[in-house]
């Protein structure tokens, strides 16, 4: 409970409507998309950046935690109230501010949700590249929070690499703006990207400026179905090796096609050990050269099913089955446990492979999906978290899992952050020196540490 | 209200479960309708499941607050339902609270009249008096110009059938010719007291088919609205009164001209007897059995056409102009029934008609029944995106499959410019060679 006094300044700042309080709203904000749940003692959806910092002021004078939550779809526990104190959702400030054909750049609130920048930028012929698969709810400043990637993420990279400036509210309430709006810019240190990724533990992000794309003139995707897995894994490094840069690569294992297809219902083969869903984007002649260059190699691999979308239609059918794969795996258990452990490609068979042996040795259930053209795999192990001794044995499948990523010369999130699943485990890829300096720059913006506390700076 | 000890559970395992299998993904937030105007956690279909299984654990109580949440913040419109890749029944799980949440807080004196009145048939022995009585009472300029239903304006309200629709045809009408099919036709309270036309656009379409309709007399409420609202005992006498005419062994079909009646006889008729069996409420298995067999049979009226599309005779060359037309999904057609491909196909065939989908189709009219009397503003809302999107098309006509849907959106649209209709309607233009009117 906050103290009257506190919950009043707060209830001034941000208006009575958005100083919510009670049990039910405390509830509704005390989870994200991963499995850990903390209540908050209250909820502020401020407005505008003015109130960010106003409230700011007040928690750092009386040492309230602040935890920031934009639509709350993370998948490592960033906006979970983990000691309490405020949730500051952002949601409300969801306007894109600026559009700039002639410069090819945007400038967003927060809370702007992501396909909603994407459809904006589309009809000026522009284009955004990080693409989410919570695309649909997923704010923007939650993915500058959490440095989200996306299946795109083969050609075009996370987040970070789309940021040209920020607006945010410090621990202390001043608000600092830092890069620009130019397509260049060395000026100073590369602040932009200390706060991408940052998880809410070092500001609150309120603005964003990306940069833009011509929207590619053309794409087609298809899906290559195969009879092993490992085959399947091969063809990815063999396409990534051949100098072709797909769009996205996606691969998914027998057992999460078989659950995307109870779910949407598209025809997925469901016989198969293991698929390919690769999308090509550019000029059309090159992407059907490109094409034809990837599903040669699928043949060779032994791909026994080869579909090529016809339709824009169709290419959304296939993309929507891969974007709800992770809400599927809850139909079997009630919890769905998501990884993204991320490899050199060239290692991905491997690390796929010990991921099955692994939970085959724990006797668990493991769907394997993977944005495979980046090394990026997503196991899925189902389970029940209100069966004590199956939750046992998947936290140790987990930890051998992330040392396998390691040996493999792996890292522990490709796009999904640490948050606070995967904190026990940064010592496995970061080194004393490195965590502490984390911890000092950490000291240095928040000396209070009311920003997101008990998450993985500590 | 909590489960330790030996009360009763509060909801029946069939229901209960499904809090345990929300992901928490969130896939559900951005397509229900509140959630998307008010940006708020606990109004979205994730946010109440969470609740849901917080009152399930016994936590927490339903309090007042729930209470206005379960009811202000959800249409039960079933998007949520038909985008969670999880399988979640969220309109199962927020229903069934609806129903406890209305035992412990009431219903409030308007809503228990009107669910008698609609569960006895008092509507129908009384109706012509009934017809005159409302039109008395909302009619006349200064009425008019003063009263709002909520969100509906009272002048944007289609009149009252001078009769009731079912008074005006013999019980089995037949076709001329080879009977290819025979089929009950249930039609609702809308196209009884106020969509008339609707009716005998139905019956006309079907006898033309060859099928031989069967509409019975003393037709009760599908009890949606009773049961939507947390009333199940009431919407119990509802239920067994549309089991006991529909769910009839010998018929090929139960044709149903709206949506909500739809999705009330073949989604929640089963899921709620089975909940209050489970439960021991007085509910035997017969009756289950007898909801699982009308689910199976009942059909949407253009997914009945559709499917016997070789039956419709061929369509006289359009005399007059093409009409633009544009198509609504009403949520309990598509996302409730999975019916979205065929009204639309229908819709291209037909000679009259130039068709243009608008911007969002499918998402929510922000009806929802009382919904838009009770809560005008959120109505209101929701409802603006809808008109905007039907404006944009230039369509005259917007088709939809749902009396419901039609009164809140003809209400709210720019009278003299465009009109909504019933598909059926169009396909019988059609059929006359007709244009718009």
């Amino acid at each position: 409970m906050l103290r009257k006094e506190t919950a009043n300044k707060f209830r001034e700042i941000v208006g009575k409507d958005y100083y919510l309080d009670s049990v039910e709203d405390l509830i509704s904000y005390s989870y994200d998309s991963s499995a850990t749940e903390a209540m908050p003692d209250a909820v502020l959806l401020p407005g505008s950046t003015e109130q960010v910092s106003e409230i700011m002021k007040v928690a750092n004078e009386e040492e309230i935690p602040i935890t920031p939550r934009g639509a709350g779809t993370n998948l490592s526990g960033g906006s979970v109230p983990l000691k309490g104190g405020v949730v500051l959702v952002l949601t409300r400030m969801n306007r894109l501010l600026k559009l700039s054909r002639e410069n090819r750049y945007a400038i967003a609130e927060a809370g702007l949700i992501n396909l909603e920048l994407q459809n904006h930028v589309k009809k000026e012929g522009l284009f955004y590249p990080p693409d989410p698969a919570s695309w649909t709810v997923s704010t923007l400043g939650g993915n500058v929070a959490e440095n989200a990637g996306g299946p795109r993420g083969v050609k075009y990279g996370v987040t970070r690499d789309w940021i040209l400036g920020l607006k945010a509210v410090l621990a202390d309430g001043r608000i600092i703006n830092a890069g620009g709006i130019t397509a260049k810019n060395v000026t100073g240190i590369d602040l932009m990207s200390l706060f991408t990724g940052s998880e809410g533990c070092l500001g609150i992000v309120t603005e964003i400026t990306v940069k833009l794309l011509p929207l590619p003139a053309f794409q087609q995707s298809i899906q290559a179905f195969f009879p092993q897995m490992d085959a399947t894994s091969r063809t990815v490094a063999r396409i990534i090796g051949s100098g072709i840069v797909p769009v996205a690569l996606e691969l998914m294992d027998k057992v999460v096609m078989n659950m995307v297809e109870d779910s949407v219902h598209i025809g997925l083969n469901r016989d198969v050990e293991g698929t390919l869903l690769i999308m090509v984007d550019g000029e059309e002649a090159t992407c059907k050269q490109q094409m034809s260059a990837i599903i040669k190699i699928c043949k060779e691999e032994g791909s026994s099913d080869i579909q090529v979308a016809k339709s824009a239609k169709e290419e959304d059918d296939l993309w929507l089955a891969r974007r709800s794969a992770f809400g599927v795996m809850s139909r079997k258990k009630p919890t769905c446990i998501l990884e993204d452990c991320t490899v050199p490609v060239s290692n991905l068979q491997a690390m796929i492979r010990g991921t099955s042996e692994i939970c085959d040795k724990y006797n668990l259930t493991v769907g394997i999906m993977a944005h495979a053209g980046d090394g990026n795999t997503h196991p899925m192990i189902i389970t029940d978290k209100r069966d004590k001794e199956e939750w046992e044995r998947v936290e140790k499948a987990i930890s051998e899992i992330f040392q396998l990523t390691v040996d493999l010369g792996g890292t522990l999130s490709g796009e999904h952050g640490i948050g606070i699943s995967k904190k026990p485990f940064l010592p496995l890829i970061m080194n004393e020196d490195a965590r502490r300096l984390m911890v000092e720059i950490k000291s240095v913006l928040d000396p209070k540490g009311i920003l997101n506390p008990g998450k993985f700076i500590e | 209200m909590n489960m330790m000890g030996k009360e009763k559970p509060l909801l029946s395992e069939i229901t209960s479960e499904h809090v345990y299998h929300c992901a928490k993904c969130g896939l559900c937030l951005d397509v229900c309708p509140v959630y998307r105007e008010t940006l708020v956690e606990a109004f979205s279909p994730r946010g109440k499941v969470q609740l849901a299984k917080h009152i399930i654990e016994g936590n927490i109580e339903i309090t007042e607050h729930m209470n206005d949440i379960l009811f202000s913040s959800c249409l039960l419109c079933g998007s949520c339902v038909a985008a969670c890749p999880s399988g979640v029944r969220q309109d199962a799980l927020f229903s069934s609270l609806r129903w406890r949440a209305a035992e412990r807080y009431g219903l409030g004196f308007t809503k228990k009249l009107f669910f008698q009145v609609l569960a006895h048939g008092w509507m129908m022995s009384t109706s012509a008096w009934f017809g005159k009585w409302i039109r008395k009472i909302f009619s006349g300029e200064w009425i008019e110009s003063r009263i709002k239903f909520g969100n509906l304006p009272i002048d944007g309200i289609p009149p009252m059938n001078p009769k009731p629709f079912n008074d005006e045809f013999p019980e089995i009408v037949e076709p001329k010719g080879v009977i290819n099919a025979r089929v009950l036709y249930f039609h609702g309270c809308a196209t009884n007291y106020v969509f008339g036309d609707i009716g005998r656009a139905v019956v006309s379409v079907l006898t033309r088919m060859g099928v031989q309709v069967e509409i019975p007399k003393k037709q009760s409420c599908c009890g949606l609205p009773i049961f939507m609202s947390g009333d199940r005992k009431t919407s119990l006498i509802c239920i067994k009164e549309v089991l006991g005419m529909f769910a009839r062994e010998g018929v090929d079909a139960v044709i149903v001209d709206c949506a909500t009646c739809g999705s009330a006889l073949r989604n929640e008729y089963v899921h709620i007897l089975k909940e209050l069996h489970d439960l021991g409420e007085e509910v035997d298995e017969d009756l289950i059995k007898a909801a699982e067999y009308l689910a199976s049979i009942t059909m949407d009226v253009s997914e009945f056409i559709d499917a016997h599309f070789d039956w419709l005779p061929e369509f006289p060359p359009a005399t007059s102009e093409k009409v633009r037309v544009t198509y609504h999904d009403p949520c309990h057609l598509l996302k409730g029934q999975g019916v979205g491909v065929q009204p639309r196909h229908l819709l291209k065939t037909l000679p009259n008609v130039e068709f243009v989908e608008m911007e969002e189709a499918d998402s929510c009219c922000g009806g929802g029944g009382e919904y838009q009397i009770e809560y005008p503003e959120m109505s209101a809302l929701i409802t603006n995106r809808k008109v905007k999107n039907v404006l944009v098309t230039g369509a005259e006509l917007v088709a939809t499959g749902c009396p419901g849907c039609s009164i809140t959106i003809g209400a709210h649209l720019p009278k003299d410019n465009v009109k909504t209709i019933h598909t059926v309607q169009l396909i019988q233009m059609a059929m006359d060679g007709k244009g718009s009117e």
